[in-house]
């Protein structure tokens, strides 16, 4: 069964806060969907090692610059930006 | 006689029996005093859609010939990017985010002057089965509001079925074409992984998501299916159609055709939805094909197998919502890993946290094993066994969905609950496989069933044409009482 614990440290990898009023039905809600996920488990058949699930093979060009999107045009959706670049407070003290 | 609403449209067209623009203005009235109650549109583009009717009536006034497309009026579900159009994925964190490239599909309809009446309501990032995981509220069932539309491309079913939209695309990453089409008694195809290109489709789950065309009619979703089936550079998985128009053979005779029924489909399966697919068999009987029975044990796998791979994909693509960039931002907050931390845990809603949160537990250290490579390993046996059920049968036919659609707010209720209903359109998406739902008659409660015709890789043509022959001999479409009456 999972724990809070286990959840705690989930929600962490995820960059997602968990309330102290939430954690107890997260716990609960996460619980029952391992456990039905889980059911894989009991499958008889291991399967076989399999990594090209739909077919595909690799599709190459040319190494070559071609026109991209202009830089206003990328920064128009940012919340903040400035000289033409995304802002976010400093990471480094 | 199973008749097309594009091509009928088209004729008025062409013969000025009515102008792009009349006809636009009726679909635009109509939307606006039915949305309050369908609740299909979360947004109205009233005005680009007058500009492009204008452009097709210009041309039909000078005397230029116009595709089947022009001037039709559609709808696009909101995870499908639209250059100057908001596109919000129905959640608080894209509320406001207004792309700046056009998704393919789009291109390729705008080219050909589709006339765009709004975007269309779904559940959060494509996650749900009733629409109401929405941020904006569920789009309703045309055929009964206190009931949902299903999911997640609830709004684009409704608006369909609610004949405020001639047709719309789709996306399914596990029954969000079809299952939506099946509740509101409408046509809605999931093509071949790579028929169609993702570019622009705001990714869920990128190995499983598809786009497809949902219509009131399967003549209607083959034009449509025909004409965005384009190999895309831009999408690496892009393939294209392969062979010939679906179009082209729609009508073909079926005598022969062997259609396969797998026996664990029918499983658990509600008994007037049961009864609604072993009529449809008897229709295909009588049209002389052949039906077949067999087993398909992998299918008890399919489910789990699916909520595995869809959640870690999931988890991995909704990385990039961290505010900085684009969307919702949160305003008070200490450092950057405290602004990110903020601005997810209010933007998404719950279930897209639990998917998340799922998705990052079956990828971490310890449990990888056990579940995200156990469930790509069985994705793999499931594969197999879809491939050995077509060297038995032609085409698969199958429940689209176990039950009709459910009451308003029952689903939001036992998100378990709700992933069970997903069992019978999951399969085609774990094998990249095409899959059509048409309607099959009405459930004991009056609400929609649908029927599946599921075929193999690229085989478009082959399950419309299936599709066709049985729309038109059974002929279970019933028009709902909202919209434009044609």
């Amino acid at each position: 069964m999972v724990t809070k614990e286990e959840i705690m440290k989930i929600a962490i990898l995820s960059k997602l806060f968990v309330a102290d009023d939430e954690i107890d039905k997260l716990t609960e809600d996460m619980g029952e969907i391992i456990l039905f996920a889980d059911t894989i488990n009991n499958a008889a058949d291991e399967g076989s090692d399999f990594d090209n699930i739909n077919n595909l093979s690799n599709v190459l060009r040319e190494d070559e610059v071609v026109p991209s999107l202009e830089r206003e045009k990328i920064l128009q959706n940012a919340k903040d930006s400035d000289n033409g670049c995304f802002l976010v407070k400093n990471i480094m003290k | 006689m199973s008749e097309s609403k594009i091509a009928k449209l088209h004729e008025g067209l062409v013969h000025k029996d009515f102008s792009c623009t009349e006809l636009t203005k009726k679909y635009i009235e109509a939307t606006e005093r039915d949305n309050d109650t369908l609740n299909a549109y979360v947004t109205i583009t009233a005005d680009t859609a007058l500009q492009t009717a204008a452009e097709v009536d210009k041309k039909i006034a000078d005397g230029c010939e116009i595709g089947l497309l022009e001037g039709i009026p559609m709808t696009l579900k909101d995870n499908i990017s639209t250059e100057g159009i908001r596109t919000t994925c129905c959640s608080k964190i894209l509320e406001d985010y207004v792309p700046i490239y056009n998704a393919t599909v789009w291109d390729i309809l705008k080219n050909n002057n589709a006339v765009l009446l709004g975007k269309t309501n779904m559940d959060e990032f494509a996650m749900g089965s009733s629409c109401e995981t929405s941020y904006f509220g569920g789009a309703k069932n045309p055929h009964n509001i206190n009931h949902v539309a299903g999911g997640s491309s609830g709004g684009v079913a409704s608006a369909v079925g609610g004949n405020i939209a001639v047709y719309g695309l789709g996306s399914d990453t596990g029954g969000s074409i079809r299952q939506p089409a099946s509740f509101c008694g409408i046509v809605g195809l999931k093509p071949t992984y790579g028929a169609v290109s993702r570019y622009g489709l705001i990714a869920y789950a990128s190995s499983l998501d598809q786009i497809g065309p949902i219509t009131t009619n399967v003549e209607d979703a083959a034009i449509v299916f025909d004409a965005i089936a384009q190999y895309d550079e831009k999408d690496s998985t892009s393939q294209g159609r392969k062979g010939a128009p679906a179009y082209d053979s729609l009508k073909n005779d079926i005598k022969g055709m062997k259609i396969g029924i797998a026996r664990e489909y029918l499983d658990g399966v509600r008994d007037d939805v049961r009864k609604a697919v072993e009529e449809a068999a008897e229709v295909y009987k009588s049209l002389g094909a052949e039906v077949v029975y067999f087993d398909l044990p992998s299918l008890k796998y399919a489910l789990p197998v699916y909520y595995i791979i869809a959640c870690a994909e999931a988890s991995s693509n909704l990385g990039r919502y961290d505010g900085i960039r684009y969307g919702y931002k949160a305003e008070n907050y200490t450092d950057v890993n405290d602004m990110i931390k903020k601005t997810r845990s209010t933007g998404f809603g719950d279930e897209v946290k639990r998917r998340i949160l799922l998705g990052t537990y079956v990828l971490s250290s310890g449990y990888y094993d056990a579940y995200y490579k156990k469930a790509q390993n069985l994705r793999g046996t499931i594969i197999s066994s879809f491939k050995k059920a077509f060297e038995v049968c032609d085409v698969i036919l199958a429940p689209t969905v176990p039950m009709t659609a459910f009451e308003n707010g029952h689903a939001v209720s036992d998100p378990v609950e709700t992933y069970l209903t997903d069992i019978c359109t999951v399969p085609v998406n774990i094998c990249g496989l095409p899959g059509v739902s048409v309607p099959c008659g009405f459930g004991d409660n009056g609400l929609p069933i649908g029927v599946q015709i599921i075929g193999d890789s690229f085989s478009e043509a082959k399950i419309l044409n299936a599709a066709w022959q049985y729309e038109n001999a059974a002929n279970k479409f019933k028009a709902a009482d909202f919209g434009v009456k044609l």
